[in-house]
């Protein structure tokens, strides 16, 4: 069918404007050699919501993860599997009733669970920011974008009004919204979605914090939006070294974007590993499954997708078994016995009785 | 162009404006959100068509009109023979047998206070296929058996499933009354990532079991380019490129469907970390003021001083040797572009004012990949 | 991602387990787990959303308080002959002896709350009362709602014309204060009665049921389930009555139990203006409050006990409404 294809024709090879080989993103990962101590130590964090007249649940069954300065960290998982809820307890926005929030988040030496909500206030925005996935309801509808942004520069840099406006509108520029001098004084409802979510960029990173979090930002716009801002994400990572955790769905956004990737299941990690090392041989079935699942761009045509059969509703308890066990395609009795351990070894976390084999 | 004989659906400049009315007693027009503005179209028999592009490009508006959902302002939907755009009340319901259609959200797409068993029976009373619910037992069984439900599943209600489950209802009610032609409109964007490979599957096993003939409506192209046969690209209501679904990935041709399939994530870092991609720049223009001439020009890298902003181009096979049979696009540049005589640029973004008169709704045109909402 | 239980049913999620530890240690390596492709749906019938409404219902205090009130109410009210002591339509001898311009007699053996102004016994009367209070506010609350309904229908049904003729009628209406629109509807009629009260706080009530009505109407009409009961070729009848007004009368049945409450509140009212029923010989509420507050400066019992029935009724019907709204609402489900 190809048979005088140019070679500049394959979108996968063309060749405009973004720029991100090999090289550049060896830069980013600067903090695998340094050995730095981590930014951001999550260890057993669980959530339990406890709603009149039901049971408790719990969302959270003990996560712990590390964020480096500069890494970007994934985590993945689809709806109910806790990952928005992980995000939510760091940042310390949980609902603060009818929920309990317990181990550690310790960022840089404090423990932010045990900070009280004025202290937790002053973090916020300052040391740690938060992208959310509706940019539209994240914005104030009635204050000009322009001041949500000196407003934040105001409380937390202590800068005036007056000093504020110029940055403001440096910001803007930074994370590419044209003519960012009118776009001061637009309301949210002005722009365009994927020029929202640009904005409230803006206001996170008006702090500069060290850590950003990222609450599947890009799940609300259209594909090529969703490039302009991943590519916008990936660019300020490497240019002001904040670490980021990427909160998605989206195994193709976190393919292109992590350093590290947890793929979360029915509130616990399953596994986790360097991106290419885990793309490459994906060892829980989960993570294997959902990868065969996946129709491919650039996979051939014509081949059946291997689904995972049933929902999360058909989960175990994981206090028992291995909460995956039903769905599994390779379960051993063992798995409806007992809850895996997650297991570390070489730089990879796997929490399985029975995983996949190497294929290498 | 293709053999008249095996065309189920032929759609001749089916235009859908929406009417934009403001006014404190008397509603005055003042303006229309052109969804579909000019779509010529042909889906042959027992094939998939998929449509793709992104929220407001009239993807979801087009498959209603051919549905006469939404009654097409302009131009004809020629449908075994007969011009559905012009059928109106009985005529028109008793020939929806023929044509179902596949939502987007399974749980807002079933009441909710009907039992699956009274959900599934509806359509078959509605063209007197069964009298009672007693006589169609054996057929709804066989129905849920096809989507590979228990018969348990007959006296629950919507709310009792997971949203895979849902979604097979869904689908077997659109089967109950024997369609030939099944428009499913984003069948799997609002399921889970390892629930929709099932979705898809099934739509796939059904449509070799009953001998469907499917336009599948989506954004996503993966999904798209797995199921479809043949796959037209939209952009501001109008078809920007058409092919089949081999020939449009690996020769995509109009600027904006290289910029679409580039910007498409792939799960493979080896992949994401060699491509470059075609980043478009500023948004997408507000449809009740699509840009005159070329509607991709405002954002296109390959934009040439003439004719772009002045023609509207036409769906055309362009003169390039080796480009499969039936890939046409709307371009003017194609086979310059295609030999390399033109480069891309630089394009400054422009911005689209998002409360400008009569910009889409956003509401009302949904955004099609919120899977998952917290 | 949501802070709900993922699944919200234990038993079944145990009745799983249990199979599975009966198969374990069979000696087979390999669990027998697996799920149908679909996922499991479970054997069990169906629960619509009526009953999982009433089985939260159930258990809802509020609920219970709102309707052990409301069902001593209505038994008071059907078996108010037998219980009352005494007629209440008789002027009693033994009080009408202390009876002078100058004294209402209070409490007196078999007399609990004494006398009213003419001698007759209070208690009996407010037992009495019962019944044509009901009366007033169930029929007043039928009527309006039927109206509403059909108005309401019309509109959301149809669309178009006669959506705005019937929103401009509702709107006229809606734009007069309502006990205005009653008492001028009470006026109009040659003699007072029973029923010209019900029919003029029914009359108040149409736009309001009308307006509610319409409103979920129209937001049925552009749901997703009607778009595809069309695209199924139902007719459009059956899309109205089996798909559209049963999804949108969830509001309408809550604020009818509210409406039950005001139009009682609305016959003391009329009462009170003298537009109630002027025949004192079936005792109601609001009327007694309205004679009563002429001797109000002396005698306040008279109007407190009227007063406080009214009160406990309406908060009975109003705890009913608000957490059966609750209970319908699709949000707080799950």
């Amino acid at each position: 069918m190809t048979t005088t294809t140019p070679r500049d024709t394959n979108p996968m090879d063309a060749t405009p404007t973004d720029t991100s080989n090999v090289a550049d993103r060896d830069k980013a990962r600067r903090w695998q050699q340094g050995g730095s101590e981590p930014l951001l130590k999550v260890r057993d964090l669980r959530v339990t919501f406890q709603r009149q007249g039901q049971e408790p649940f719990e969302a959270v069954q003990g996560v712990s993860f590390d964020v480096h300065p500069g890494q970007t960290v994934g985590l993945v998982g689809e709806s109910g599997c806790g990952k928005s809820v992980t995000s939510l307890a760091i940042m310390g926005l949980l609902p603060a009733r009818g929920n309990k929030v317990t181990g550690t988040v310790d960022y840089e030496g404090t423990n932010l669970l045990d900070l009280s909500d004025q202290q937790m206030r002053d973090k916020r925005g300052k040391d740690i920011a938060m992208v959310f996935q509706d940019p539209l309801s994240s914005l104030n509808p009635v204050i000009p974008i322009g001041l949500q942004v000196t407003e934040v520069l105001e409380r937390h840099r202590g800068m005036s009004r007056k000093a504020a406006t110029p940055v403001a509108r440096d910001l803007l520029d930074r994370v590419g919204i044209p003519d960012p001098d009118r776009r001061l004084k637009d309301y949210p409802h002005q722009l365009s979605g994927g020029m929202r979510q640009r904005a409230l960029i803006a206001i996170a990173l008006a702090c500069q914090p060290r850590l950003l979090i990222a609450d599947e930002p890009t799940t609300a716009l259209d594909v090529t939006i969703q490039a302009q801002i991943l590519a916008l994400l990936k660019e300020l990572v490497e240019d002001t070294g904040t670490a980021l955790v990427m909160i998605t769905h989206d195994l193709g956004v976190v393919a292109g974007l992590c350093d590290e990737v947890n793929v979360l299941y029915g509130g616990r990690i399953v596994e986790r590993g360097e991106r290419h090392d885990l793309f490459a041989q994906p060892r829980h079935p989960y993570t294997h499954g959902l990868l065969a699942s996946i129709p491919r761009l650039d996979a051939p045509r014509g081949q059946r997708l291997n689904p995972i059969p049933g929902s999360v509703s058909d989960n175990l308890p994981w206090t028992s078994a291995c909460a995956f066990a039903p769905r599994c395609s390779q379960p051993i009795e063992v798995c409806t016995q007992k809850m895996p351990e997650l297991v570390e070894q070489h730089q990879r976390a796997l929490r399985c009785f029975n995983p996949v084999e190497a294929n290498r | 162009m293709t053999d008249n004989t095996d065309v189920l659906v032929d759609a001749q400049g089916v235009k859908v404006h929406f009417p934009i009315r403001r006014g404190v007693i008397f509603d005055k027009t003042i303006g229309h959100v052109y969804a579909v503005d000019g779509v010529d179209l042909q889906i042959r028999r027992g094939e998939t068509y998929g449509l793709v592009g992104e929220s407001g490009c009239g993807k979801s508006t087009l498959g209603r009109a051919i549905l006469n959902l939404e009654p097409p302002t302009e131009g004809s939907v020629t449908f075994d023979g007969v011009d559905i755009a012009a059928l109106k009340g009985e005529a028109l319901r008793k020939k929806r047998q023929d044509i179902q259609m596949v939502f987007q959200d399974p749980l807002s797409s079933l009441d909710p206070r009907q039992s699956v068993e009274s959900l599934l029976f509806e359509g078959m009373k509605a063209h007197g296929l069964a009298k009672n619910a007693k006589e169609a037992r054996p057929r709804l069984v066989e129905l849920l058996n096809a989507v590979g439900l228990p018969e348990a599943a007959l006296l629950k209600y919507p709310h009792e499933f997971s949203g895979g489950q849902r979604q097979r209802i869904g689908i077997a009610r659109a089967l109950s009354v024997n369609p030939k032609l099944i428009v499913a409109d984003e069948p799997v964007s609002a399921l889970d990532v390892s629930v929709q490979a099932q979705v898809v599957n099934l739509l796939e096993d059904l449509q070799e079991e009953f001998g469907l003939t499917y336009l599948v409506v989506a954004h996503d192209l993966a999904v798209v380019r797995h199921i479809s046969d043949r796959i037209g690209v939209m952009y501001l209501g109008a078809i920007a490129e058409e092919a089949a679904a081999d020939d449009l990935y690996a020769t995509p041709l109009h600027p904006y469907t290289r910029a679409l399939m580039s910007a498409v994530p792939v799960p493979d870092p080896v992949v994401e970390d060699r491509r470059e991609q075609i980043l478009l720049t500023g948004d997408l223009p507000s449809p009740s003021r699509p840009p005159a001439g070329c509607r991709f020009h405002t954002r296109c890298p390959w934009r040439q001083e003439t004719k772009c902003d002045t023609e509207r181009p036409v769906l055309r096979i362009p003169e390039i040797p080796g480009v499969g049979e039936g890939h046409r696009v709307a371009c003017h540049w194609t086979e310059q572009i295609q030999s390399g005589e033109i480069q891309p640029h630089e394009v400054a973004p422009t911005i689209t004012d998002a409360s400008d008169l009569g910009a889409v709704d956003e509401s009302l045109m949904g955004p099609a990949s919120i899977s998952e909402a917290l | 991602m949501t802070p709900s239980p993922m699944d919200p049913r234990p038993s079944s999620k145990k009745d799983r387990i249990d199979a599975l530890a009966s198969t374990a240690g069979t000696g087979t390596a390999v669990a027998d787990v697996h799920v149908s492709a679909a996922g499991k749906v479970k054997d069990t019938g169906g629960v619509s959303l009526i009953a999982s409404a009433w089985a939260r219902l159930r258990r809802d205090p509020v609920f219970l308080l709102g309707a052990v009130i409301t069902i001593l109410f209505v038994v008071l009210a059907l078996l108010s002959p037998w219980i009352a002591p005494n007629d209440p339509t008789k002027r009693m001898p033994e009080l009408l002896k202390d009876l002078t311009p100058g004294n209402i007699p209070g409490a007196a053996p078999g007399f609990p709350l004494g006398s009213d102004e003419f001698g007759r016994d209070l208690l009996s009367r407010l037992i009495g009362g019962a019944r044509q209070t009901l009366i007033v506010g169930v029929f007043a609350t039928l009527f309006g709602l039927a109206g509403g309904i059909t108005l309401g229908t019309l509109a959301g049904a149809f669309g178009g014309w006669i959506d705005s003729l019937v929103m401009r009628i509702v709107d006229v209406m809606l734009s007069i204060p309502s006990l205005l629109l009653a008492v001028s509807i009470a006026a109009l009629a040659p003699e007072p009665s029973q029923w010209t009260v019900i029919i003029a706080i029914a009359t108040v009530q149409v736009p309001i049921f009308a307006r509610l009505l319409r409103g979920s109407m129209l937001a049925q009409r552009a749901s997703d389930h009607v778009l595809a009961a069309r695209a199924l070729g139902v007719t459009q009848g059956a899309i109205v009555f089996r798909h559209m007004l049963p999804n949108s009368l969830g509001p309408v049945i809550v604020q009818s139990t509210l409406v039950l409450a005001t139009s009682i509140l609305d016959a003391a009212a009329l009462s009170f203006l003298g537009l109630g029923n002027p025949d004192d010989r079936q005792p109601e509420w609001g009327a007694m409050l309205g004679t009563a507050t002429r001797y109000i400066q002396d005698y306040p019992h008279l109007a407190f006990y009227p007063a406080a029935c009214i009160i406990v009724v309406a908060l009975g019907f109003t705890l009913m409404g608000e957490s059966l709204r609750e209970a319908l609402d699709p949000k707080s489900r799950r």
